[in-house]
């Protein structure tokens, strides 16, 4: 045998191999988005993602992959949801998925995810029931996180809101409620009504119920305004900018506080024509008028000089998709993909982030065995939240914001976040 | 000429067989394009089969397919019942459902009837949301519903038997008296009562037919996508892309409506790629619009004629 007869395999082998690696390395990571790409929250969440790949790509990938994004639009709708998340299992190939989608939609392609088991993040949906699917089926789900406060959680900080405020603060005995029939209109108020309510002694007068088409709320505010109430709760997600201007111009005179989806974006007072004065809203964090730590700052800065359309500031989920993709890529760069060892290396994944030395938001997991002290309930791939003072384990799971009459946000709770005061509308009488 | 000819039946054999085929040919991700196309030819068929025929205009469509998808993900998911059982059942009470917009029928036409048939869709839409939402899931719906099938392509055969089931069985109804008895009803209703047919009957049988398809579709699309709401169940968009697929594929056919699911299904996937955004919408309007203005027969009518003109030409 000569060299020259062993060396021919050899080299060809070597060559072969080496053509190989380089197409493997070659090949990108595909990232999938899904969520609304019309919606102010939808396109929040996507820009974050598109600044998020950038800045990984541009440090060299992820072990040497790029990462490459493929966007799916859900238009809000659960059954473009399910067709969404398909395209990008099965004619996209993604290898992870981060998804601003609303509650009924993540719940409508969860299905999928059952099926496909693609490593998910649901950074906007907050419905507890999928986190309660994670501890029933911890094998099934544990391809899934989600790092927005769950609802459940969300609720029980904000229950803390209306003793704390409006009954100990504001004095406030009665409520009336004003709610959009929608999902998220019926859960709200069996919240306000079987929680907060009967915890913070207030007594809910009425519930009234609006369609989602309504644009005249004149005969709404004077019904609201004939129960005696003390203070109008609303929960608005669809036109909550219309509700808001007629409050403001029809001089309602009674508080209004409650969820106005509309006021958890910085376009909210040019929306309401300067009208939006007074309204006060529960947010998840990291909330409009919410004092910022220099990462996300940083991230806020980049998307400001790179988009000028609106959202000109990313909603909530627009940071959590900026920090959680960041993280989930950080995981599969640890354990050399999305595969069997994902899961696993997400969990441990945990971002502190400071402010003024104090810790102020945190992208960390609840475990599965972890007992949240003030629910006493586990919330196992759920973001890690606090409830308690003085948010020294995790921020809290929401904050209440309010637009004082000078057009700009404040948030007014809990108090360590606090940079402004619950106050009532200059037209509002003082109980 | 007889009813049912010999090409007619060559023609389902090479269809049944096209589909039969398609998962060797085609990655999944077009698998999957091809359930929703499936479902929306059954529900499409559904509709053609009392509105295309009778000429009774129902807006309450997915009234009828909303009972058949509520009733079987309630058995089965509140109440454990296997879906063996909670299908049929789903599909008699849709058929029973039916009764509700048959009566109607029985005193008006026109748009007083289709106006009608729209009040039970808001009707639907409203009471699922307040009866009972420890059963209907109230306004988030219901999830978690038992899945018939996994991997795109079980679920391809599964929703192209069924389609092909329904679209073959409402092809040979068609094709006897009945058939041809619900189409006379469309044209002149009142020749027809003069001739000796109860009309009464013949719109009693059309509804029923209408509704024992629906049901079924209905039943098994909510045992494939395993979830359900009602906002995009009892839903406008709903209404007119069934209304749609009818009319572009071309209404008083079984064919016609399958033409159109499919082209209206894979139009606005196939272009997802290249406008991930509401920008796909806009095409599918456009191309909807010209189409139904320059071919108001549908696609399966210049189809035909396209063939004609070949087969004058290769003679």
């Amino acid at each position: 045998m000569t060299i020259k007869s062993w060396l021919k395999p050899v080299v060809s082998g070597v060559a072969i191999s080496a053509i190989s690696m380089a197409s493997l390395a070659a090949e990108p990571i595909k990232v999938g988005f899904i969520g609304s790409m019309s919606s102010d929250s939808g396109l929040s969440g996507l820009r974050a993602a598109e600044i998020a790949i950038d800045e990984i790509n541009n440090t060299g990938g992820v072990n040497g992959q790029q990462v490459e994004l493929v966007t799916a639009d859900t238009r809000e709708d659960p059954t473009e949801g399910i067709k969404a998340y398909e395209f990008l299992a099965e004619s996209a190939e993604v290898d992870f998925i981060v998804s601003s989608s609303i509650d009924d939609v993540s719940l409508a392609w969860m299905p999928r995810f059952l099926e496909y088991q693609i490593p998910t993040l649901d950074t906007w949906a907050s419905y507890v029931g999928i986190i309660d699917m994670v501890k029933d089926d911890p094998e099934g789900m544990k391809n899934y996180f989600m790092n927005v406060a769950s609802d459940e959680a969300l609720a029980t900080l904000y229950i803390n809101f209306g003793a704390d405020v409006l009954k100990a603060k504001m004095g406030f005995e009665s409520v009336v409620i004003l709610a959009e029939d929608t999902a998220f209109g019926e859960a709200i108020t069996g919240l306000v009504t079987e929680a907060l309510a009967p915890v913070a002694g207030i007594e809910v007068k009425e519930v009234i119920k609006y369609d989602i088409t309504t644009n005249d709320f004149a005969p709404l505010f004077s019904k609201a305004e004939q129960s005696g109430a003390d203070f109008i709760y609303q929960i608005s997600t669809v036109n909550a900018a219309g509700l808001s201007a007629q409050y403001v111009k029809l001089q309602v005179p009674l508080a209004m506080t409650g969820v106005n989806v509309a006021a958890l974006g910085h376009e909210y007072w040019t929306d309401t024509g300067g009208a939006g004065a007074g309204i006060s809203t529960l947010s998840p964090i990291p909330a409009v008028g919410l004092d910022l730590d220099p990462v996300s700052a940083e991230f806020v800065a980049t998307y400001q000089s790179r988009y000028t359309s609106r959202p000109v500031m990313p909603h909530f989920n627009g940071f959590n998709v900026y920090h959680g993709l960041k993280q989930a890529l950080a995981a599969a760069g640890e354990v050399g993909g999305f595969g069997d060892g994902w899961s696993a290396a997400m969990e441990k994944q945990d971002l502190k982030l400071m402010k003024d030395g104090e810790l102020w938001l945190r992208y960390g997991w609840w475990q599965h065995d972890e007992i949240e002290p003030v629910t006493g309930r586990t919330y196992p791939h759920n973001i890690r939240f606090d409830l308690s003072e003085p948010f020294d384990d995790g921020a809290p799971s929401m904050v209440v914001v309010q637009w004082h009459e000078d057009g700009k946000p404040y948030v007014v709770y809990p108090e360590k976040y606090a940079n402004g005061e619950f106050v009532l509308p200059s037209w509002v009488p003082a109980k | 000429m007889k009813l049912i000819e010999k090409k007619h039946l060559v023609a389902w054999g090479a269809f049944l067989l096209i589909m039969l085929l398609m998962p060797n040919f085609v990655s999944n991700g077009t698998l999957r394009i091809f359930i929703f196309a499936n479902f929306l030819a059954i529900f499409a068929i559904s509709w053609d089969v009392l509105s295309g025929r009778t000429g009774y205009i129902s807006f309450g469509h997915p009234f009828l397919i909303g009972i058949g998808v509520y009733a079987t993900a309630i058995m089965s998911k509140r109440f454990g019942m296997p879906v063996e059982y909670s299908i049929p059942l789903a599909v008699l009470i849709t058929m029973l459902g039916s009764v509700l917009i048959f009566l109607p029928a029985l005193r008006i036409k026109g748009s007083y009837f289709a106006l009608v048939t729209l009040a039970f869709m808001e009707l639907a839409y409203q009471l699922v949301q307040v009866v009972r939402p420890d059963l209907t899931g109230g306004t988030r719906g219901i999830f978690g519903i038992k899945t018939l099938t996994r991997g795109a392509e079980n679920g391809f055969y599964m929703s192209m038997s069924l389609m092909f089931a329904v679209a073959f069985s409402a092809w040979l109804i068609m094709r006897t008296q009945l058939g041809t008895a619900l189409s006379a009803l469309g044209m002149q209703e009142e020749s027809l009562e003069g001739s000796g047919k109860s009309t009464t009957k013949l719109k009693l049988a059309a509804f029923m037919l209408s509704a024992f398809i629906a049901g079924l579709g209905g039943a098994f699309y909510a045992h494939y996508v395993g979830a359900i709401a009602p906002r995009t169940l009892f839903d406008i968009n709903f209404l007119f892309t069934i209304i749609v697929a009818v009319l572009l594929g071309g209404s008083g056919t079984i064919i016609g409506p399958i033409i159109g699911a499919f082209f209206l299904t894979f139009l606005l996937e196939f272009l997802r790629p290249y406008l991930p955004g509401a920008g796909r919408y806009f095409i599918y309007g456009a191309i909807a619009l010209l189409l139904y203005m320059y071919q108001p027969k549908g696609i399966y009518n210049l189809l035909e004629k396209l063939y004609q003109r070949w087969r004058g030409g290769a003679a």
